[in-house]
């Protein structure tokens, strides 16, 4: 299928199905009328993972062209008109920004992809890309949409373990439990004036040790991890740094992910804004907060929560935090 | 008088009132009181979790609270006369004569709020407009239903008002609610770029919330003496309303300014217009 480069990395296991429909894409490309092509991921999910795949496979063919902050004036057009054939285009979120007058550099890229006869594959923030689809109805430039799936344990084993040129120790050290099981069962009922007894279902519990046939502690591991992380890669990632220690992995040093969270609306906001656009700079937090939201407090407030956290200057949602801060989000209909 | 009671009622098996049925009735009283505060309470608690379904919650309350308290009117006539069913259909009539003499107002109003209980035209939590007056039903009684104004006041609105007066609820149960934000500019101002700024304001607001049943919209009219820029869009929970029509206003005019975009002039608008505003 790949007509050019290869694909000998580890990271080849992943999304495999969705770069075949890349492929698809790009071999259905005669240079009119393109379909251009959005790949929308929840933060850490491994889109990048998939576009440098993408890049290796077209490597003369593709122009990479990755955003890093909020696009402030249209020079990345002028970049786009001296490209190859693909553009391959990462963190579109970054082409607008929640403020009035913050989505005229997504009305200029739109605007030159609509005229364009170049293919463009695009990545996007999911939070921003339902945003934009509800606002500007994103989606009708691209027919071509892809979203990431969640990943499975055995990917996410093979990822992780791709990584280590040693072996990791895996140790199950958890009690045996106990599983309760529900089912229906049939009771009988003696009933007033009536001669035989009637028969009722009736809900059971019953207990059962299942303790005694353990399965494969590796596998037990992975599968917890990924239980936790839904399936994202990076917040599975960070899971996983945070349990091994010395080449052993302990099932009972997997850190539960406790999730309580109370906001004000200003808190809220901004947490949806650094959610949508995973890694942003105060600066730009603060050209949406002012003169509105007290940014300083907010972002304070953010952190000793453990919801968000810096990085020279950029802020993003905690890998471990997203899923409790998306739900959260969602709940109060801040994300949709 | 007594002619006109029926034979049933007369002969109705008066229990002796001791001092222990006394205890009863109010125990009975007592506890459907503080069942209804508990249940009320307990489901306002569950409601406010979940968010956007916080109405599929409170919209129990009136229901639970009918139910108790019809339970505890039965246990306490049982305890009374203990009758049979000739003798609550008799005892019916009697009510139903005393609803016409004197006490149909109060009647009137418990079936209204029977009927707002399993209709639903509006539910707790709601924003309606009923009597003259606007706000978030905060309780729906048997007699009369209580919304919280704008402006911190709490009003009893008679049920019986559901039968007689038409009830307005903005968001009919929904926790997403349209509000609608005016802007006047003078005709002089580029009418698109006000429109732009708007909408801007509005989709990119703290408050607003969009989705394919709940679309925003931006229209311009013109009037004598200036333009009407209209904003409507569903605010994400309808508690915020008013911080959402403050907030695109805010932000818009401050868009505004420094665009240039003036509001109309007080010298092109009559003294009389003025006035009205």
């Amino acid at each position: 299928m790949a007509e050019e480069g290869g694909a000998d990395a580890p990271s080849a296991v992943l999304f495999r199905a969705e770069i075949a429909r890349v492929h698809e894409a790009v071999s259905a490309y005669t240079g009119e009328s393109p379909s251009h092509i959005a790949v929308i991921a929840e933060p850490f999910a491994g889109q990048q993972v998939m576009m440098e795949q993408i890049t290796r496979y077209y490597p003369h063919r593709v122009t990479h062209l990755p955003f890093y902050s909020v696009a402030r004036n249209t020079d990345f057009l002028d970049t786009m008109r001296r490209t190859e054939e693909i553009v391959l285009m990462e963190r579109c979120h970054f082409l607008a920004l929640r403020r009035v007058g913050g989505f005229a550099m997504l009305d200029a890229f739109l605007d030159f992809l609509s005229m364009s006869e170049k293919l463009f594959i695009t990545g996007w923030n999911a939070f921003t890309w339902s945003y934009l689809n509800a606002v500007v109805g994103i989606e009708k430039n691209f027919p071509i949409v892809i979203r990431l799936p969640r990943i499975d344990d055995e990917t996410l084993k093979a990822m992780i373990l791709s990584r280590y040129d040693h072996p990791i120790r895996f140790v199950d050290d958890t009690p045996v439990q106990e599983k309760k099981r529900v089912s229906i069962q049939q009771r009988l009922v003696s009933v007033p004036f009536l001669d035989a007894p009637v028969q009722i279902p009736w809900i059971a519990v019953d207990t059962e040790n299942t303790g005694s046939g353990r399965g494969d502690a590796g596998d037990a591991v992975f599968n917890r991890i990924n239980n936790l992380a839904q399936g994202n890669y990076g917040v599975a990632l960070r899971i996983w740094e945070r349990s091994i220690e010395e080449n052993t992995v302990l099932m009972s040093r997997i850190p539960a992910l406790p999730c309580t969270v109370s906001l004000t609306i200003d808190e809220a906001f901004l947490l949806t804004i650094i959610l949508s656009m995973e890694s942003i700079s105060s600066a730009d937090l603060e050209a949406i907060a002012h003169p509105e939201i007290d940014l300083a407090l907010v972002l304070y407030r953010l952190r000793i929560q453990g919801l968000v956290e810096e990085e020279r200057g950029y802020y993003q949602v905690k890998p471990e935090a997203l899923h409790c801060v998306s739900a959260y989000l969602k709940k109060i209909r801040m994300v949709w | 008088m007594i002619e006109f009671v029926p034979s049933e009622i007369t002969d109705l098996p008066l229990r002796d009132i001791d001092l222990g049925t006394v205890f009863f009735i109010l125990y009975v009283l007592v506890i459907a009181y503080l069942l209804v505060k508990a249940v009320a309470y307990i489901l306002k608690r569950i409601a406010e979790r979940p968010g956007q379904r916080r109405m599929v919650f409170t919209m129990l309350i009136p229901l639970t609270r009918l139910i108790i308290y019809v339970s505890a009117l039965y246990l306490i006539l049982q305890a009374i006369f203990n009758p049979t069913v000739s003798e609550i259909v008799a005892l019916a009539v009697i009510f139903g004569a005393a609803v016409g003499f004197g006490l149909k107002d109060i009647f009137a109003d418990i079936l209204g709020g029977i009927v707002i209980s399993f209709e639903r035209p509006y539910q707790i939590g709601d924003k309606i407009s009923a009597k003259g007056h606007y706000g978030e039903v905060v309780d729906i009684g048997l007699r009369a239903t209580r919304i919280l104004t704008p402006d911190d006041t709490l009003v009893s609105i008679p049920n019986v008002a559901v039968f007689s007066e038409a009830t307005a609820s903005s968001n009919a149960g929904k926790t997403e609610m349209m509000v609608v934000v005016d802007l006047f500019i003078d005709h002089g101002n580029d009418p698109e770029l006000a429109m732009a700024i708007l909408k801007d304001a509005v989709v990119t607001s703290k408050y607003v919330y969009v989705s394919p049943t709940c679309p925003f919209t931006i229209l311009l009219e013109d009037f004598p003496f200036y333009k009407r820029v209209r904003a409507k869009a569903y605010v994400n929970d309808l508690r915020y309303e008013f911080e959402f029509r403050s907030e695109v206003t805010r932000r818009t005019w401050r868009e505004f300014r420094q665009q240039g975009i003036a509001p109309p002039r007080l010298s092109a608008i009559p003294p009389d217009e003025q006035a009205s505003d």
